[in-house]
């Protein structure tokens, strides 16, 4: 509910008039890309796995999903939208809340975004902000509360521009990861966000509804992680298509989405024993690290590479958008209070690579990260990519591409923008870095 | 066998035509607002010179950062796969090739063969590239070819700071307003491209040799510049304006013996 009384801060009033107008032209120009970007994965993959209709109907933003979240807000039930993979979702869970992911991947608001804040700004921001201005996404408005965790600058203030409309929860995300300090004082950020869900839902989060919701999460990772074992062999799902797939989790009902995802795993394993690859095992083996990718439109990376000449096809990432959602489980010991939630603070503070972090070795847990998919996915060459503003990412690019060459595994730093108008440019650049992977892999 | 490399820039379509392994005609036009139509003049232009027949060639391969639009192609090859094969064909120690063309300004490292194995591109911007002296020439009233001979003249370096074009004229007018002499704001705009340019080298590594190649390398203002800010000399092959083009008909000639028809 909008308190009109409170004075805004950041957010312009703008006429409810040109608020619809706005609302309905992005709109429909994004049902548009949605439908688009599905059919273009269609196309990719004359033998698309039957089990990607369902996922196809969760890509649409303002479909189904919408729907059954409105209706369990009519039952009564609470809607907690977060802006950073640390958000701890079990919590939300626990509380019979809906967890939601908000960030926004509209190009055309982050237009309308640069009313509020510069141009330098990180789009995914500046975007996340202009959709909250003309109330486009369907997840923010739902959202009764937000959970905004203070990773880079962009997420810091964006939790604060965001709380002119919006119930808006901070959680200070320590930057040293390897200190027991660090790890106490996270607990402590877990254990009140434990308090300030409760307080608002009204449900009491119990050490049944808790175990109930980490083993909800331990299904869905098991899930995930089975997805992303598959891609390791020869190419039996096109790397959108995964994407996809990993993305809709966080705007999915959670066991639904386990369900289908189990079972377009045993569509893929029995296309893998047919030996029906998605194109020639010789197609570069790609690897997307950086910035996240949000559906719908920041998807031209994916499309370039897929459907690039030379094609290559991505088999792993290294993104909060994509394999970091679920790749690590919550590790409880026993099933007290104290230790899930001890377990939670460490899954989300260690096991995360997000370059907000450094330590001793400075962000060494990334680096691994990315040799560990490089061996064990046989990636033949990186796409390191970075939307400009991005600067946490496009700062850790010279640690990365150095590892990456002493193991002599090509990288292209691709930076860009949430817009459209760049894609020739970016063509010619993925191709020549397709064009070399093919070079090498020839030799 | 004989391969025709057609290279389409933003400003010129250059076109060389290979008759096994030798080049036997070149031809240059300016891409104008149908690079399609320059690019077919070019192609006829170089195959006339060779005494050759669109019907005599087996390969016609497009570079250029508007290859889509290339007539006659059977295949396409990126900008930074070209100049890396043609720049070890002409000097066969080359390892690293910096590009500087009109629009664009990229470098590429290779291997002995003149494969490719690394490349970065100035992301989005002319102030490393030609358009950039161009501009500033109008800025200063001289002609393009007079700004080189013009900043060799400078007795001292005065620093702008060219983060892009249009900034960088800004730069350039209040040099003038300070009443700077045109060969010391000359030799400003070529050392501020050289140091976007040698930054971007750098970020990829330097090998020796460094070749240098497109339109640019023509220019010995930028040449001398760029050679002071990497502290070494760069070597200049003959008409590097058709490097790229000359790598696409050599890399279509590799295609050939692949699949020969």
């Amino acid at each position: 509910m909008k308190n009109e009384t409170v004075e805004r801060k950041y957010l312009p009033e703008m006429p409810r008039k040109e608020m619809d107008e706005l609302r309905n032209t992005v709109k429909t120009a994004s049902q548009k890309i949605i439908a688009d970007n599905i059919e273009h994965m269609k196309k990719a993959d004359p033998h698309r796995p039957e089990a990607m209709k369902y996922f196809d109907e969760m890509a649409d933003l303002f479909g189904k999903r919408q729907k059954e979240i409105a209706a369990e807000k009519e039952k009564g039930k609470k809607v907690i939208g977060y802006l950073c993979l640390f958000a701890p979702t079990e919590l939300i869970m626990a509380a019979d809340a809906i967890p939601v992911r908000v960030n926004s991947g509209w190009y055309d608001t982050s237009k309308l975004g640069d009313r509020v804040v510069p141009v330098e700004v990180c789009p995914v921001i500046r975007s996340t902000i202009g959709a909250k201005m003309i109330e486009l996404s369907p997840f923010l408005e739902q959202s009764d509360a937000l959970i905004s965790v203070l990773t880079c600058d962009g997420m810091t203030k964006l939790g604060e521009i965001l709380g002119d409309t919006k119930i808006v929860w901070g959680m200070n995300i320590p930057r040293i990861k390897d200190s027991t300090q660090s790890l106490r004082f996270w607990n402590d950020e877990i254990k009140h966000m434990k308090t300030q869900i409760e307080t608002f839902t009204g449900n009491k989060i119990t050490r049944k509804n808790l175990k109930e919701a980490i083993e909800t999460s331990h299904r869905a990772t098991k899930a995930f992680r089975r997805l992303q074992e598959l891609r390791k062999g020869n190419p039996v799902i096109m790397g959108r298509d995964a994407m996809l797939v990993n993305q809709a989790y966080t705007w999915d009902d959670k066991k639904r989405w386990t369900e289908k995802t189990e079972v377009l795993c045993d569509e893929l394993e029995k296309r893998a024993q047919r030996k029906d690859w998605v194109c020639s095992p010789d197609t570069p083996r790609v690897m997307v690290t950086g910035t996240p990718m949000f559906w719908p439109d920041n998807w031209k990376l994916p499309t370039l590479v897929e459907e690039g000449n030379p094609q290559g096809i991505i088999v792993a990432d290294e993104q909060c958008s994509g394999e970091r959602i679920l790749n690590d489980p919550i590790g409880v010991d026993e099933w007290s209070m104290d230790d899930m939630l001890n377990a939670m603070s460490e899954r989300y503070l260690m096991a995360s690579t997000c370059p907000c972090f450094t330590s001793k070795d400075g962000n060494e847990d990334r680096i691994n990260w990315l040799l560990n998919k490089v061996k064990e996915w046989k990636i033949q060459g990186v796409i390191y990519y970075v939307v400009r503003g991005c600067m946490l990412y496009a700062m850790e690019y010279t640690r990365v591409k150095k590892a990456l060459d002493k193991i002599n595994v090509p990288v292209y730093y691709l930076d860009t923008e949430y817009t459209r108008e760049d894609v020739g440019q970016m063509k010619t650049r993925v191709e020549a870095f397709l064009e070399m992977l093919n070079a090498r892999i020839d030799i | 066998m004989i391969t025709v490399g057609m290279d389409l820039g933003t400003q010129r379509v250059q076109v060389v035509v290979l008759k096994d392994g030798k080049i036997v005609g070149r031809a240059l036009a300016m891409s104008g607002f149908d690079p399609t139509k320059a690019a077919e003049q070019a192609v006829n232009e170089a195959l006339e010179q060779a005494n050759l027949k669109l019907s005599n060639v087996n390969h016609f391969a497009a570079t250029g950062s508007a290859l889509d639009m290339a007539p006659y192609a059977n295949s396409k090859v990126s900008m930074m796969g070209a100049d890396a094969k043609a720049a070890v064909f002409l000097v066969p120690k080359a390892r690293t090739i910096i590009d500087v063309g009109a629009e664009e300004a990229r470098a590429v490292k290779c291997d002995e063969k003149g494969v490719m194995v690394d490349f970065v591109l100035n992301e989005r911007c002319a102030a490393g590239a030609g358009a950039f002296i161009e501009a500033m020439a109008r800025a200063l009233e001289v002609k393009m070819e007079d700004m080189g001979p013009l900043a060799l003249k400078a007795e001292r370096a005065s620093p702008i700071n060219a983060s892009c074009v249009i900034f960088g004229e800004s730069d350039v007018v209040s040099l003038i307003h300070r009443q700077e002499s045109k060969p010391e704001i000359a030799r400003a705009v070529y050392d501020a491209m050289a140091d976007r340019v040698s930054a971007m080298v750098h970020r990829l590594g330097i090998n020796p040799e460094v070749v240098l190649v497109g339109g640019v390398a023509k220019d010995p203002g930028f040449v001398v510049s760029l050679n002071r800010k990497l502290g070494i000399n760069v070597v200049i092959p003959e008409d590097p304006e058709y490097v790229g083009a000359l790598g696409a008909a050599l890399i279509a000639a590799t295609r050939v013996k692949e699949d020969p028809k």
